[in-house]
């Protein structure tokens, strides 16, 4: 989710998008940097990702992945179910103000 | 979903990730070093922050797989680089595997012709034989139908959709190229419509063509092709048959055989022929001829119990209004029709697959030693596997890839062979099995090869893959060299036994076919085969009635004795070893009885010089002589076995049976037995000769007989001779059925011999892969004990006491596997002398014969590994390791 996301707002390479990540979670989320790449390569598999071959600005060889159609369609869904878990979360944790009990 | 074009992709992509990931470290190590770190330094920590780089590189790549086929394949491609390194291994494996799936397929194609196969006609399933049930004599028999009962069938018939009668007969064909005689079929008119088959030309009958005045006919297409050059135009065009008009209304099918199983007949003619036959009152009219077979064709829904009890209540109300015609046929038989084609030949060919059944898991078991060695062999192997991380699951299944590899090939190699065989196979026995010509390799018999590569892998692999399943798979590591050869040992021990006690049940029943099959190739057929020859005339149909025939005969019997080297010529019908072709019930004087419930045999119709020319000795009284006609004395002459049947213990000659055989100008009532003469075998499979009873031609001139000729010359030379002399009389009247003696025996025992060879040959395939099976055992077993044996040797054993050690071990083995074996060998031959024609060998002999057999080829196998163990060298024994 957090790879679409970052994805959506700009096509990236292996290597930036795992800086990024860590960058826009504030380094609050410490990932093995290797993690990124089988769940790249899944999302290769299920079509929400794309990916070419082109050369960075440091003259680097390196792998851009832009999102999909799909992929997109796939985080409005996941996005949207995120919020509701994390909306159901909430209730729990403020106790009384869950809406059955209102 | 789509993997296929995956798998092709698949190295573009690992190296993908591959470079994607080394770039990554490479970019991230950079980055340290403008942050001031040494290169290598930075390699180390950008490598570190990133884990591990081959299991994520792992992980990428098996996001790309579909994992069941992938390691299938893998383990194939293990597979095959395991027996290219071991092709001695693979080859036998293979063989053995080939041989006994080959076997199988062959032998099941034959079942599935033979047996399995429904008639090639549309609800095939819904066809029925019928037949009545014959009360008279013992157990109740079907009987065949007259044309009165078959019409009252009909007329009354709630249950089928047709019902159709068919009898046998031969039309000469003339005006179309040489005269040829035809096997047809006279039938009821709706033939076709009850087979819902559609002619290729033309139509079928009609209702009306029953007629006595009609001439119609329905050709085969063979004949179509072949003496009509397949004319188009062919529908209502007069052809000459028996030498009358016959009008052709339509063509058969290609593929169209009827009856059944008799694709020879290419002529159908309607029952108005037997409308119009005879010479005091038309057969179709006659109570007392009972020759018409029938089938019908169910409707759907109707079960055939409850045809049954529809026919059975039409048969009763006949017997109940004419007693005398009905009265022991007072009910019907019906089965499916495809049990009446399949008839008697269902067990034998049931018992040959599980023979060769047998002979499959003697060569399973082959093949389980074979694999118990190598994996023993490979166990270093499968611990460094284990030890590795690889699961015993894994192993285990690895194991059952690699031989369900080697049963595929060998499943291969078996079909090729089955093909190659199955026609050799069915030219054994054509003609005496039904459908046998048909037998081929389809896609039921592939498919039935196929699951037996599945069960055999599971049957032979069972043993390795337990004994890996349960062996400690890290000790072998330890342990500097092979050590447990002892528990392979008792497993592959185990599994020789077996062997041993499944190829005595084979050949103990090989034994008792061979045996039998002997017996009926050298009894007594109670005449003379050799210099022995028969044959047949076509007759024009002026010439049948009566006893208008009979100077034609004279003329054709003279001419033959004119011949140089003819001894003597003469006619019957029907010949012996024809079978039982007339069967008439008669009355003896002594001990008279009404209609129904009077005894039965076989007749036959001879010339006076018959039984000379045949061979059949006089026993008592006299032999017919030309002045027994239809103005002298009414006699007969009965062979021996009628006389001890129906005469038992008294004088038979002078005694008077009434057999009521009517024809023209015939005198009926008591006839005076004259003579009594040696069995002459009908049948040549049944266990003791036939009674028969003899008329004199003249007394009862029924047309047609048969010729038979005896010359002290060649045989083959007489047959164009005869060709000669029949075309001189009547250029048309065609010569068919020529056939010496001696092939009519041999045709006659062709179902025996097929069922003989085939189970002698599954019984010598079982002896030589339990033989190699002993062998692969003993062999082995010496060569794992090479050091042993080269010690004891060092320590000074006798050579020939160690020669004694691996033959004990052997005749061990032998003896649990005959021990065991003998029960099956038993319970397997009581189940094979249900086919049996005859047989006078006795059980112990038999299976005392196959014990020696057995012990001859097992010393024989043993002797090779013994005599290599007597001979270890010990020093290079012991340098072994």
């Amino acid at each position: 989710m957090m790879v679409l996301r970052t994805l959506q707002r700009s096509p990236l390479h292996g290597y930036a998008l795992a800086q990024q990540i860590k960058r826009s979670s504030k380094d609050l989320l410490q990932i093995e940097e290797g993690s990124l790449y089988p769940a790249l390569q899944r999302m290769l598999k299920d079509g929400w990702l794309k990916a070419h071959w082109d050369v960075s600005p440091t003259g680097r060889r390196i792998r851009v992945y832009r999102i999909t159609a799909a992929g997109a369609r796939h985080l409005d869904k996941e996005v949207s179910s995120f919020e509701r878990m994390l909306e159901g979360v909430r209730f729990v944790l403020d106790g009384n103000q869950s809406p059955e009990r209102v | 979903m789509n993997f296929i074009p995956q798998i092709f992709q698949r190295r573009k992509i690992d190296r993908d990730v591959a470079d994607e990931i080394e770039s990554h470290i490479e970019e991230k190590a950079a980055e340290f070093v403008a942050q001031g770190m040494t290169s290598s330094a930075a390699l180390l920590a950008a490598r570190r922050e990133f884990g591990n780089v081959a299991l994520t590189a792992q992980q990428s790549r098996e996001v790309w797989r579909w994992a069941p086929l992938e390691e299938l394949l893998a383990d194939l491609r293990y597979a095959a680089r395991q027996y290219r390194r071991a092709p001695a291994f693979a080859a036998a494996a293979i063989a053995t595997l080939a041989l006994g799936i080959g076997a199988n397929t062959a032998v099941f194609s034959v079942v599935n012709a033979v047996v399995l196969r429904p008639l090639p006609f549309p609800e095939a399933d819904r066809l029925v034989s019928v037949a009545s049930l014959d009360t008279r004599g013992g157990a109740p028999h079907p009987d065949q139908l007259s044309y009165p009962e078959f019409f009252a069938l009909r007329r009354q018939n709630k249950v089928f959709e047709h019902i159709v009668c068919y009898r046998d007969t031969a039309m000469a064909l003339s005006g179309a190229g040489e005269a040829v005689n035809i096997p047809a079929q006279i039938v009821s008119w709706d033939l076709l419509e009850a087979l819902r088959v559609r002619p290729v030309a033309g139509r079928g009958f009609r209702p009306e063509e029953e007629a006595a005045s009609e001439h119609v006919v329905i050709l085969g297409y063979r004949l179509w092709q072949k003496k009509f050059a397949a004319d188009p135009n062919i529908a209502g065009r007069t052809i000459s048959l028996n030498r009358e008009p016959y009008t052709v209304v339509g063509v058969a099918p290609r593929d169209f055989a009827f009856p059944f199983d008799n694709p020879a007949v290419q002529l159908w003619t309607t029952l108005a022929i037997d409308a119009r036959s005879a010479t005091q009152q038309a057969m179709t009219d006659q109570a007392g001829s009972r020759l018409l077979e029938a089938f019908g064709r169910l409707r759907p829904g109707v079960t055939i119990q409850r045809a049954k009890s529809q026919l059975d209540s039409v048969a009763a109300e006949l017997a109940h209004q004419d007693p005398d015609s009905y009265g022991a046929v007072a009910s019907t038989w019906i089965t499916p029709a495809i049990d009446s084609v399949i008839g008697d030949t269902r067990r034998p060919v049931l018992i040959l697959l599980g023979a060769v059944g047998l002979v499959l898991l003697i060569a399973c078991a082959n093949v389980a030693n074979l694999l118990l060695a190598r994996t023993a062999e490979r166990e270093r192997e499968f611990a460094v596997r284990a030890s590795i991380g690889a699961g015993r699951a894994r192993i285990v299944r690895q194991l059952f890839t690699e031989s369900f590899s080697l049963a595929i090939a060998g499943s291969c190699a078996g079909v090729l062979l089955a093909i190659a065989c199955v026609h050799a196979v069915a030219r054994l026995a054509a003609g005496s099995i039904p459908r046998l010509e048909q037998a081929s390799v389809d896609a039921p018999v592939l498919a039935f090869s196929i699951a037996l590569a599945f069960l055999t892998t599971v049957l032979f692999s069972l043993a390795p893959a337990m004994r890996l399943a349960r062996i400690e798979l890290i000790s072998p590591l330890k342990e500097a060299a092979r050590g447990n050869a002892a528990t392979g040992g008792r497993f592959c021990g185990a599994l020789v036994v077996v062997q041993i006690a499944l190829g005595l049940v084979l050949l103990s029943g090989a034994g008792l076919l061979a045996s039998s099959f002997t017996h009926l190739l050298h009894r007594d057929v109670g005449f003379r085969t050799d210099g022995l020859l028969t044959f047949s005339v076509g007759m024009p149909t002026e010439l049948t009635r009566g006893t208008a025939h009979l100077p034609f005969e004279s003329r054709v019997l003279d001419r033959l004795r004119a011949l140089p080297g003819v001894t003597s010529a003469a006619a019957a019908v029907p010949m012996p070893l024809a079978g039982h072709q007339i069967m008439m019930s008669f009355n003896i004087e002594e001990r008279p009885s009404g209609p129904s419930n009077r005894p039965i045999s076989d007749m036959a119709l001879v010339t006076p010089e018959y039984f000379l020319t045949v061979g059949i000795p006089l026993q008592e009284g006299r032999l017919f002589t030309e002045r027994d006609d239809g103005k002298s004395e009414p006699v007969l002459v009965v062979n021996r076995a009628f006389a001890d049947k129906f005469f038992p213990g008294e004088r038979v000659l002078g005694k008077r049976i009434d057999p009521g055989g009517t024809a023209d100008d015939v005198r009926t009532g008591m006839r005076e037995i004259v003579g009594v003469v040696g069995n002459a075998r009908q049948d040549a499979l049944g266990a003791a000769p036939d009674a028969i009873y003899y008329y004199a031609e003249k007394q009862l001139p029924w047309c047609c007989l048969q010729y038979a000729v005896r010359t002290s010359g060649s045989v083959p030379a007489l047959q164009s001779s005869i060709h000669a002399v029949v075309a001189q009389i009547d250029p048309d009247a065609p010569v068919y059925k020529m056939h010496p003696m001696e092939e009519m025996l041999s045709q006659a025992l062709s179902a025996p011999r097929f069922q003989t060879l085939l189970l002698g040959a599954f019984a010598a395939i079982a002896l030589l892969l339990t033989a190699v099976g002993l062998y692969g055992v003993l062999a082995y077993a010496v060569l794992s004990r090479t050091r042993e044996i080269g010690i004891r040797i060092a320590l000074g054993a006798n050579p020939s006491a160690v020669l004694r050690m691996v033959l004990r071990r052997a005749g061990i083995l032998v003896v649990s596997g005959i021990a065991i074996g003998a029960t099956g060998a038993a319970a397997g031959n009581r189940l094979i002398r249900t086919i049996v024609y005859a047989d006078d060998m006795p059980q112990s002999l038999l299976l005392f014969t196959a014990c020696v057999v057995l012990v001859i080829a097992a010393t024989a196998a043993a002797l090779i590994p013994a005599r290599r163990a007597a001979s270890v060298d010990p020093i290079r024994a012991l340098r072994n390791d």
